[in-house]
């Protein structure tokens, strides 16, 4: 008799084990499928805008240094080594990488390389309010 | 519980005659626990897969978002120092400059609306995009080097001793192409391609160094 309970004991818990189970494989599925858009989605708006940003002083930064190469004065000199040391960081900078640990760090030296950049050029204000309103939120996060 | 077990051991006419009510009674509670446990099951499914996913996503989205930015990012930046560059050095800015800096940001609002969208619907994988895009009649546009293409379409925008170092080499992995509007109708429709080509014709007309073409070419290449 006690044999035959404990069998039964057994049924339910199995029944139980099993229909718990059916739902969390189907849910897991399901859960791995949404996971995998929503992680998306917030990856590629968040690489999207930290890529545009570096690529917007990458481009500003060459610019400038094509413009000043040729410049023999000590203020070009100056311009070009604060141009030369943005680019170099930048150029280092695994800014496509997501798992890089020292995202947020470096992201922070190359901001304030590029403001330093910009009061050495004299950028007037009104570009400066441009670039940080303009397109997608700019430069201020 | 214990009452269906009861209820399990009886056998013979007893059952049907007496008991039956009872039965089905605990038959249907049985039923409704067992539809519970399956929703329980599902719910704590749903938990655990979408934790285990949700980092994985994040990374994948994360580098094609980032590919998909770096042309146009820096042709904006190129463009705003030349407008820079203008203020300084002469009386005035011309129009183009600021037309030009202008359509720059317009196409970074669309292609980030495009990324939004082809990201908003569950697409198994990545080359579906394409394919939907292209069945819609929409043009592609590839942005940012090796855009899908890799390096071997011949532009050595990879090569780290290049003074136009696109940083580091990137993953061969196919990036979206999002595509962006080209009817001549709607305001955003400007490819990259009519963008760069657009900035090299003003940097020719205002005769400034000759490397910035060479630059922007370079960037124009990546795109084809």
């Amino acid at each position: 008799m006690a044999h035959k309970s404990e069998d039964l004991f057994d049924c339910i818990l199995m029944a139980d084990d099993r229909f718990h189970g059916e739902g969390y494989r189907e849910g897991f599925d399901e859960g791995t499928r949404q996971g995998m858009i929503d992680g998306r989605k917030h990856g590629a708006s968040h690489g999207a805008k930290l890529s545009m940003e570096v690529s917007f002083y990458y481009g500003f930064g060459i610019t400038w240094k094509c413009l000043l190469q040729n410049n023999t004065d000590v203020k070009s000199r100056k311009r070009l080594k604060a141009l030369e040391s943005l680019l170099g960081l930048i150029q280092k900078f695994p800014h496509e990488e997501p798992h890089y640990e020292n995202l947020q760090e470096d992201m922070e030296k190359v901001r304030a390389k590029f403001r330093q950049v910009c009061s050495l050029l004299n950028v007037p204000t009104d570009f400066s309010d441009y670039v940080k309103t303009g397109g997608s939120g700019g430069i201020s996060f | 519980m214990m009452s269906w077990v009861k209820s399990v051991q009886y056998s013979g006419e007893d059952v049907f005659d007496e008991d039956a009510d009872d039965i089905n009674l605990q038959d249907k509670e049985w039923k409704y626990n067992m539809k519970k446990r399956v929703r329980d099951g599902y719910v704590d499914g749903i938990d655990h897969g979408k934790e285990a996913s949700l980092q994985l996503g994040f990374n994948m989205g994360y580098r094609e978002g980032a590919a998909s930015t770096i042309a146009i990012g820096r042709l904006k930046g190129i463009i705003s120092a030349i407008q820079c560059w203008c203020q300084l050095q002469r009386p005035d800015t011309p129009t183009s400059v600021t037309d030009l800096l202008q359509q720059v940001v317009k196409h970074e609002d669309s292609l980030m609306e495009a990324m939004r969208t082809a990201l908003e619907n569950p697409i198994p994988s990545v080359s579906d995009v394409s394919e939907n895009m292209e069945d819609l009649g929409v043009g592609e546009v590839e942005s940012g080097c090796c855009g899908g293409g890799g390096c071997s379409k011949g532009s050595d925008c990879c090569r780290k001793d290049s003074d136009m170092d696109l940083g580091p080499i990137l993953p061969q992995k196919p990036s979206l192409s999002f595509a962006l509007p080209t009817d001549p109708f709607t305001i955003t429709g400007e490819s990259l391609e009519q963008l760069l080509q657009c900035c090299m014709d003003i940097v020719s007309e205002l005769g400034l160094p000759q490397e910035l073409i060479w630059h922007l070419q370079k960037l124009k290449s990546a795109t084809e």
